[in-house]
């Protein structure tokens, strides 16, 4: 006896209605996922200052007083309070009782919750800010202003141009020649508290009054100088001239 | 080891020093005057002379105010302390008052002697510059004064200040064309000619002792030389016809003339005692005025070879004549700037002269002066100031201005006609 496997196929109307369903499901799953305008996120916008303007301190971070202790009161504020606002409940006993849960609307619930969650993230503001001021302090400065580690090669903090900056005040004050078109090369050594240690013409006038012009206003901007960023003397050139006057 | 340490050094010395390579501008528009602060004399020993006061303010702000790179200021709004040395009074008031600058000046009188003490500060590093102590006699004194404004010039400027020389002019004073002297400022006239006659063109040997001028007095323009601290005066060119114009050679051992011997007016070069001649120049026109260049190698000379008189400059052995001036149908009596970058002449316009400067190539040509006519333009042995004679006052008179033709003052004292002024060297 033999068996005959016989396996009945659809019809040809089944097969096409199949794939009909099929084509269709995956055209409308085509269109849900793929086509399908999703809500958009508007990201954060960022500000970029394109030019580095001289800033006083190279390392100035914050706003507070270069080597001032921080306001106390900046310290309070930031200050996690010492309890929750949220008080506890009495602790319920434990009893078969079901306890007497108060009728909390759904709008004290929200509340409650955004109290909550007000409080945890003022917590961690304070924690970051106290590991900042004692990573900051660590470095034997307590209170020194500025990013910490930071070296003064950062964009903005340019000392060569702040310094330029303070000599190009104090010589709008000074200028005085008596020769065509004078032009002096002057290289300028700052110590590390700030003040003209060395100060070198590497390319004469040859116009005394020009040099001494030259002289008083490098003493006169030399007043507003800040010490050199990372502790280090700050060596440069400076070409003074009227304006107009080209390198010769 | 030492290769090790070498390298150890390599390594951590750029780090300590923050060099940079390269350069940055530092400019400022302007040209701002250094505001000199000059308060009152202060005398030394309690004596009070307040001419003495009076005279040494007025000579020490004429000069400073003329020299150019000061603006003069008296006081300090009255909070100024008396002494003058250093420690002896505060700088915060004139800071305030914003000098950068401080003359502090004292007296000692001793009968008809004086000690007359300086000290020049600059205000903001409150430090001193200069500090001179002069004695001589009161007549000494504005003669003193005038010998620290030179020293202040060269403290500040590094070139001492033309203000202790004298200038010699043509004054008709006496009705005659006279030669006299006077400080540069007009006062002291002293009369050196006394012949009755005219007298012309009186030029400075490079070191200010002796003096050369033309002469009518033996109706011929003869040329003179007078030794100005004996009197000593000798005829050095009385060739026929012309001997005017001297010029002595920056050394001092020649001097360039027109002379007119040969037929026309040529230029000259003789010697000092006037025996020995080279001419210079030669052709049917007049050539006269020669300038030397301050390095002696140049003459700068008035032709009119060219149909009108212009401005002409040529080697000094007479080769490489050039013309000068190209602007203007009348420029005449050229003068080499002893810096050797200009040459002033003046220019005939409008029924008058007008001076003018321009550089030896031709370029830069400038009016310096425009009210009135003026003339006989000299530079001041430094180049940094001009003589000149001028009529806008009326008659005509001496007058200095900067080079730049700024600062323009009268200096003539007296109401006769001044005029050919030339200014010496230091005395």
């Amino acid at each position: 006896m033999s068996h005959t496997l016989q396996i009945k196929e659809p019809g040809f109307g089944w097969m096409l209605l199949c794939s009909v369903v099929v084509h269709l499901a995956c055209y409308f799953l085509l269109v849900k996922f793929h086509f399908s305008p999703l809500p958009l996120k508007e990201g954060p916008v960022y500000y970029v200052d394109i030019i580095n303007l001289p800033v006083a301190n190279p390392r100035a971070g914050t706003p507070s007083s270069p080597g001032g202790a921080p306001p106390a009161t900046t310290r309070q504020e930031m200050t996690l309070p010492a309890k929750s606002a949220v008080k506890p409940g009495p602790k319920p006993a434990p009893s078969t009782l079901k306890p007497a849960a108060p009728v909390e609307t759904d709008r004290q619930f929200q509340e409650r919750m955004a109290k909550i969650e007000r409080d945890v993230e003022s917590k961690h503001v304070s924690a970051a800010i106290d590991a900042l001021r004692s990573q900051v302090g660590s470095g034997g400065k307590g209170g020194q202003s500025g990013m910490p580690g930071a070296k003064g090669t950062e964009a903005g903090s340019d000392y060569a141009s702040y310094i330029r900056s303070r000599l190009t005040d104090a010589f709008s004050t000074t200028i005085a020649y008596q020769s065509k078109n004078p032009e002096a090369m002057v290289r300028l050594t700052i110590g590390k508290t700030g003040r003209v240690t060395g100060l070198r013409f590497e390319k004469s006038s040859k116009d005394r009054l020009f040099e001494d012009c030259v002289r008083r206003a490098i003493s006169k901007a030399e007043q507003t100088f800040p010490p050199p960023p990372g502790g280090a003397a700050f060596e440069y050139s400076y070409r003074f001239a009227p304006e107009g006057v080209s390198k010769k | 080891m030492k290769k090790f340490l070498f390298v150890i050094a390599a390594i951590i010395f750029p780090a300590m020093v923050l060099a940079g390579e390269g350069y940055l501008d530092v400019t400022a528009s302007g040209n701002r005057q250094l505001q000199l602060a000059i308060p009152p004399s202060r005398s030394l020993d309690g004596s009070q002379h307040p001419e003495i006061v009076k005279e040494l303010h007025d000579v020490l702000s004429f000069d400073m105010t003329l020299a150019g790179p000061f603006s003069v200021m008296s006081g300090a709004g009255g909070k100024e302390s008396s002494g003058i040395r250093p420690g002896e009074f505060d700088f915060a008031p004139w800071k305030s008052a914003g000098a950068d600058l401080l003359v502090k000046s004292g007296y000692r009188v001793k009968g008809s002697a004086i000690t007359l003490e300086f000290r020049l500060y600059d205000v903001f590093k409150e430090k001193e510059i200069v500090a001179k102590r002069y004695t001589g006699t009161i007549r000494d004194l504005r003669k003193i004064a005038h010998i620290f404004d030179d020293q202040v010039m060269q403290s500040v400027t590094g070139e001492r200040g033309p203000f202790s020389g004298k200038i010699a002019f043509v004054s008709k004073q006496t009705g005659n064309k006279e030669i006299c002297l006077m400080d540069y400022d007009g006062h002291n006239v002293q009369r050196l000619t006394r012949n009755g006659s005219i007298n012309l063109n009186p030029d400075f040997s490079p070191n200010g002792r002796e003096i050369i001028y033309t002469s009518y007095k033996r109706r011929n323009p003869d040329l003179y030389r007078r030794e100005l601290f004996t009197g000593t005066e000798a005829s050095i060119s009385s060739r026929r016809g012309i001997n005017i114009t001297g010029a002595y050679s920056p050394d001092g051992k020649r001097i360039a003339l027109a002379m007119s011997k040969d037929g026309n007016s040529e230029i000259y070069v003789i010697d000092t005692s006037g025996k020995q001649s080279a001419r210079l120049t030669s052709n049917g026109a007049i050539d006269v005025s020669p300038s030397w260049s301050p390095d002696g190698s140049r003459i700068a000379f008035t032709s009119d070879r060219l149909g009108r008189p212009q401005v002409f400059i040529m080697n000094s052995d007479g080769s490489g004549v050039r013309r000068l001036t190209t602007s203007g149908s009348y420029n005449d009596r050229p003068r080499w700037s002893p810096k050797g970058d200009t040459i002033l002449y003046c220019r005939m316009e409008g029924g008058g002269f007008q001076i003018y400067s321009i550089n030896p190539d031709g370029s830069s040509d400038t009016r310096l002066t425009s009210e009135g006519s003026n003339e006989h333009g000299r530079w001041s042995p430094d180049g940094r100031y001009i003589t000149f004679s001028s009529s806008r006052g009326g008659r005509e008179a001496i007058y200095v201005m900067r080079a730049d033709g700024s600062g323009q003052t009268r200096v003539s004292r007296g109401n006769a006609a001044d005029s050919h002024p030339t200014w010496s060297s230091r005395w």
